[in-house]
């Protein structure tokens, strides 16, 4: 009875919805970013003259091989890197605004625990920072960690966590703080095929349920096809947009969607989209 | 033959074969010592004698056993040496902080941090006494002087090494500068705190002891040189020799202990 009722507890309100007063659409104009050259050669052009339009609520896949500045973007999104030129608009407001706001929630390609910290302590911790009254932060952090099925690991440390559960905590920290935008940095990356699809269609959940921007970082197309509402392609030498692929599979996905022939014609469509690898 | 293996590299095994082997070296050494000196005890006695020496209620200075002056004077010696690291530790660990918070600070003090560190003890020492003009303050300012700069460059790395992705985490979230110390950088350089405090913590009790032998009027390294010159039993020297040897490594593995008790998360092997 009690677990039942646990199942269904609705996170949406809880995970702060998208349609209060901040309009978290994003849209980048003529960005680029280049990187001096250690040698005292010429600059490198991380990024160059990217335009992108990302809609509130959005899944937004960012997808390239190494080198392709598809980090950078996502950085320099989340006022973590500076752009030489061009503009990036939040809403109608920069990053930096938006950062010291709080309204970013940041999944690394590590996790980046706290390793002298508990579970529980390092989901904990932005919100210490945030000055979020006590209770609340016990509250929200069990409601986290029920979300991404660690509820049982709360007083473990770091180290005592196998990499995928480690990745969860990461996660689970990043929306105990409801940012208005989720940013992830290639996080499953390291992980097992095992571990990963459970992961993907955790956070496909996730993002149903609270429908938060997501921006993500991967290398891996297939991931990005199974998540998102959008793939932008980018490639390398310099870091450019040679396209944007609309996913319009219907949701939920399954992984059986994987066997399709849609999903792998979109797989296809983005593999081919890539300019000069 | 394997689980013998594994027996003598476990770690009490080795440290036992440490034992018995310098005891065994020792007595060699007492035994041709003896057979050739007049006063052997003073060039190396037997172990025995030594430890005799600790239970025996023989008055050595008329009033006191050799045991007796040795625990009296180390109560002296001893407390003056823990103050003095209390306080250089703080010191250092301030000095941290600034350092790391400001970097002018660091440029500024750290070369000439390292050229106190270069003046041996025994020059410094008689320096400090003059200006303190008392054994009890030089004893303090001398074990505080050796203490601070292990725990302050050991701590400055601490904080230097914190990953530049946990910053960018509390960058992101628009930490400021307190939180950031708080629940980031203090935190993530306490082991390297206590590595600090595990170097040093003998040496400001070998610093206490050296001061002592300064000035007469009481501490272990008075009674150490004391005893050397014939006017009490050479006994009280050999007793303080292993005592001092016992409290040293005693003091680092307290500082263990109390990392232990503050940090009780085990450390991850990377």
């Amino acid at each position: 009875m009690l677990r039942a009722k646990k199942m269904n507890v609705d996170y949406s309100k809880d995970l702060g919805s998208d349609t209060e007063e901040l309009k978290t659409g994003i849209i980048i104009e003529n960005l680029s970013v280049r990187f001096p050259d250690k040698n005292g050669g010429d600059p490198v052009e991380a990024l160059q003259n990217i335009n992108l339009e990302i809609k509130p609520g959005e899944f937004v896949s960012l997808v390239g091989p190494s080198g392709c500045g598809k980090t950078t973007l996502l950085r320099t999104i989340a006022d973590l890197q500076q752009p030489t030129t061009g503009t990036i608009s939040i809403g109608g407001l920069t990053p930096r605004e938006i950062r010291l706001q709080q309204k970013f929630g940041i999944v690394f390609q590590n996790p980046v625990l706290y390793e002298w910290r508990t579970v529980r302590r390092n989901v904990c911790m932005p919100m210490e920072i945030m000055g979020i009254p006590k209770p609340e932060r016990t509250r929200r952090v069990t409601q986290m960690l029920e979300l991404v099925g660690l509820y049982n690991f709360g007083k473990m440390h770091p180290h005592e966590l196998s990499g995928g559960m480690q990745q969860r905590v990461g996660i689970a920290r990043a929306l105990a703080l409801r940012p208005k935008i989720l940013l992830m940095d290639e996080p499953f990356s390291a992980l097992d095929e095992f571990t990963k699809e459970k992961l993907h269609l955790d956070l496909q959940r996730i993002w149903s349920k609270t429908k938060k921007t997501i921006i993500f970082v991967t290398h891996s197309i297939q991931e990005a096809v199974f998540l998102s509402d959008k793939v932008v392609v980018l490639s390398p030498h310099p870091g450019r947009i040679s396209a944007v692929v609309d996913i319009n599979l219907p949701r939920p996905r399954g992984l059986e969607i994987k066997d399709t022939m849609e999903f792998n014609s979109l797989v296809s469509k983005v593999r081919n989209s890539f300019e000069g690898v | 033959m394997n689980r013998v293996k594994k027996v003598l590299s476990s770690k009490q095994i080795v440290t036992l074969v440490w034992v018995i082997g310098l005891i065994i070296v020792w007595e060699i050494g007492a035994t041709v010592i003896a057979q050739t000196k007049r006063t052997p005890e003073y060039v190396l006695p037997h172990i025995s004698q030594i430890v005799d020496s600790v239970f025996s209620d023989k008055l050595v200075n008329g009033s006191q056993t050799a045991t007796q002056i040795v625990l009296s004077n180390a109560a002296l010696t001893l407390v003056r040496a823990g103050i003095g690291f209390i306080i250089g530790s703080i010191i250092g660990f301030i000095l941290a902080l600034l350092m790391n918070m400001f970097l002018p600070v660091e440029k500024i003090a750290f070369p000439y941090l390292m050229m106190i560190q270069m003046i041996p003890i025994l020059g410094m020492a008689p320096i400090i006494l003059a200006i303190t003009k008392d054994i009890d303050k030089s004893r303090i300012v001398i074990a505080a002087i050796l203490t601070f700069y292990p725990v302050a460059t050991n701590t400055l790395a601490g904080f230097k090494a914190v990953e530049k992705a946990k910053h960018e985490l509390m960058y992101s979230i628009a930490a400021k500068k307190k939180d950031i110390y708080k629940k980031l950088l203090i935190p993530a350089s306490l082991p390297y705190f206590f590595t600090g405090l595990k170097i040093s913590a003998p040496m400001a009790i070998t610093a206490s002891i050296l001061v002592d032998t300064l000035q007469g009027g009481g501490g272990l390294g008075c009674m150490l040189s004391q005893s050397l010159k014939h006017a009490m039993s050479i006994y009280v020297f050999w007793q303080i020799v292993f005592f001092s040897a016992i409290i040293g490594i005693l003091s680092f593995y307290l500082m263990s202990v109390i990392e232990k008790l503050v940090s009780p998360y085990k450390k991850v092997r990377r």
